[in-house]
């Protein structure tokens, strides 16, 4: 049988998310509510509150403290409804543990399939409308990040996954550069991530 | 037979213990040739998964050899003066990809200098991560496999186990990548029985098979990157008919009352190491079905020591050399990762191929680039 035809055998896998629920959620990538102070060894826990940017989901906090199953951990500060009908994204690794950048590729997966909502990646940032930024800074990646920037056309968008880029997680300092999105998780969710982009094209 | 698996810092390794040597840095054999040019490759580029430069020297379509830099994303990981569960956050943190291996291999080495016995059932839920992470990891080399090929049906099949598997991890370990589940003292863990596992195998059963009938996908794979070497470890020795697996090696952990086989083939190249990969996802299903999740915990304690825990990673082994103080703070740490050696077996193996053969020699060996560049302070 060819390809094409298993192909239909197997049917649509793809689920009805961001209009249904989630399915089958790793706790511990979701939302943390609670009381009390803890050990928390990002400080993403002071004074009853918790932040979402801060967090690395250790579960130090954990029961004083407890994880939601709510996947909306990020904040979109600028959206860009030019991007509704086509967005591309290039990815950038400035020193991750190899964790963001293989939620990032699970969207492509036929669960999330990325491309229904007209979300694609690009293979250089001279065709791309947002940057994605994962990891921490390191020395040797700054200029490949700088350089990315430049080479993007207007208007262009800021994209920061995972706590290490956006907060420097545990692990060192996030890159210097200003997020319009910033996607929490360590490693965030392939949900969470999902509804950000679709949110951040303007949809 | 003694085999030499590599170099953990000051030490050489070898399946049987570990010795202080010399390093000896090897040099590219590459000397410039008239007509020959270096394509570069990275360190940012579509296509690659994490932060790496390869430098390809070629005539255009013959290659004379790889340079790969993985040092342009390399991170200074501050562990030493921390203690043992503090430490973990950070070991988790070197390769999400293969956390379980390396929380295992570090905690292995503590107990180990410590003199702690670890509870059975315990080691066995270790084994389980340990498998669920080669299938995951195995799954993604196939799926990138075919993905340089181009075949989109496969290619969706496979990534939607890879996270059939991550969704499995998450339910019964809370993580989808096992962070916070191993600490010194026991295990975060759902117990029980894992369900869904008969729908991977129905379901790679059925993928495998078809791409090993598909003569289009194979001829990219056959006698691309040959590799038949002492030095190699994981499923590029094994590909390469050497039974070299810590598995079968090392005594930590009960692989053998799950009745464990070696998976090896014979070609020594792409394909044989597509095929253990292949045949390892079904080994690594036989023994998770004879598992049963406990959460378990143990006396730990505070104590001098140091040691060498090893595991068999997803790409071959992984160590961990540890010293612990009287404080229980880490006082020295070195890492051998299946990655760094695997490079080095990658770039040989490259040598007189061609251009095109590249992508697919290269998924063939699951390099996880972030494990290679860190330096311990
Ligand atoms: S999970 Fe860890 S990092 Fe997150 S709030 Fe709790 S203690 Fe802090
Ligand atoms: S945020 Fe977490 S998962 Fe992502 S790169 Fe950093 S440590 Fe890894």
């Amino acid at each position: 049988m060819s390809w094409f035809l298993k192909g239909i055998k197997r049917g649509i896998r793809t689920e009805k998310f961001p209009k249904e629920k989630p399915l089958e959620v790793a706790p511990w990538s979701t939302k943390i509510e609670g009381e009390g102070n803890v050990n928390c060894p990002t400080n993403a826990i002071e004074d009853n509150k918790w932040a979402q940017e801060k967090c690395v989901f250790c579960r130090r906090c954990f029961p004083s403290y407890k994880p939601t199953g709510d996947v909306n951990i990020f904040k979109v500060e600028k959206r860009n409804p030019t991007f509704r009908k086509s967005f591309y994204i290039y990815p950038i690794d400035v020193g991750t543990c190899g964790g963001c950048n293989l939620e990032l590729k699970l969207l492509t997966s036929p669960q999330y399939d990325m491309s229904r909502f007209g979300i694609f990646f690009t293979n250089t940032p001279r065709h791309a409308d947002a940057l994605l930024v994962m990891g921490i800074m390191t020395e040797g990646m700054r200029e490949a990040l700088m350089r990315a920037y430049e080479a993007m056309p207007e208007p262009k968008l800021i994209i920061l996954l995972g706590a290490c880029a956006i907060s420097g997680g545990l692990l060192g300092l996030p890159p210097e550069i200003k997020g319009d999105v910033r996607i929490a998780g360590c490693p965030p969710n392939p949900y969470t991530i999902l509804k950000a982009l679709v949110e951040t094209k303007g949809d | 037979m003694r085999r030499k698996i590599g170099k953990l810092g000051k030490f050489c390794l070898y399946n049987d213990g570990y010795v202080e040597c010399e390093e000896k840095i090897e040099k590219s054999a590459y000397t410039p040739a008239y007509g020959s040019f270096d394509f570069v490759y990275g360190p940012s580029a579509g296509g690659l998964m994490e932060s790496v430069r390869l430098d390809i020297i070629t005539f255009g379509e013959y290659i004379r050899d790889v340079i790969v830099n993985p040092y342009y994303k390399s991170r200074t990981i501050k562990i030493k003066g921390k203690e043992i569960n503090d430490a973990l956050l950070y070991i988790e943190r070197i390769n999400a990809p293969f956390t379980a291996s390396h929380t295992i291999a570090f905690l292995m080495a503590i107990e180990k200098a410590l003199g702690i016995e670890v509870p059975y059932e315990l080691l066995l839920d270790r084994i389980a991560e340990i498998e669920l992470e080669r299938i995951r990891n195995n799954l993604l080399v196939i799926e990138r496999l075919t993905e340089a090929a181009g075949f989109q049906v496969p290619m969706s099949s496979l990534l939607w186990l890879v996270e059939k598997v991550n969704r499995i991890i998450g339910k019964y370990f809370g993580h989808r990548y096992f962070f916070g589940v191993n600490y010194y003292g026991g295990i975060n863990v759902e117990e029980g029985k894992i369900k869904d596992l008969e729908i991977i195998e129905k379901e790679f059963n059925e993928l495998f098979n078809s791409l090993i009938e598909s003569r289009i996908f194979i001829d990219r794979l056959q006698g691309n990157g040959i590799i038949k070497n002492e030095d190699s470890i994981g499923p590029a020795a094994r590909a390469a008919n050497l039974e070299y697996d810590a598995r079968n090696e090392e005594i930590g952990l009960p692989y053998k009352d799950l009745g464990f086989k070696i998976s090896t083939y014979d070609s020594a190249d792409a394909f044989g190491r597509f095929i253990v990969r292949g045949k390892e996802i079904f080994e690594s299903l036989n023994m998770l079905s004879r598992i049963n999740l406990k959460k378990i915990e143990y006396t730990n304690r505070l104590a001098e020591g140091k040691a060498v825990g090893r595991v068999e990673s997803p790409s071959g082994d992984l160590a961990y050399y540890v010293e612990v103080n009287n404080k229980g703070k880490i006082s020295e740490i070195y890492l051998l990762s299946p990655s760094s050696i695997n490079i080095r077996l990658f770039s040989k193996s490259m040598v007189k191929n061609i251009f095109t053969d590249l992508p697919f020699n290269w998924e063939s060996f699951g390099i996880w680039i972030s494990e290679i560049g860190v330096k311990f302070e």
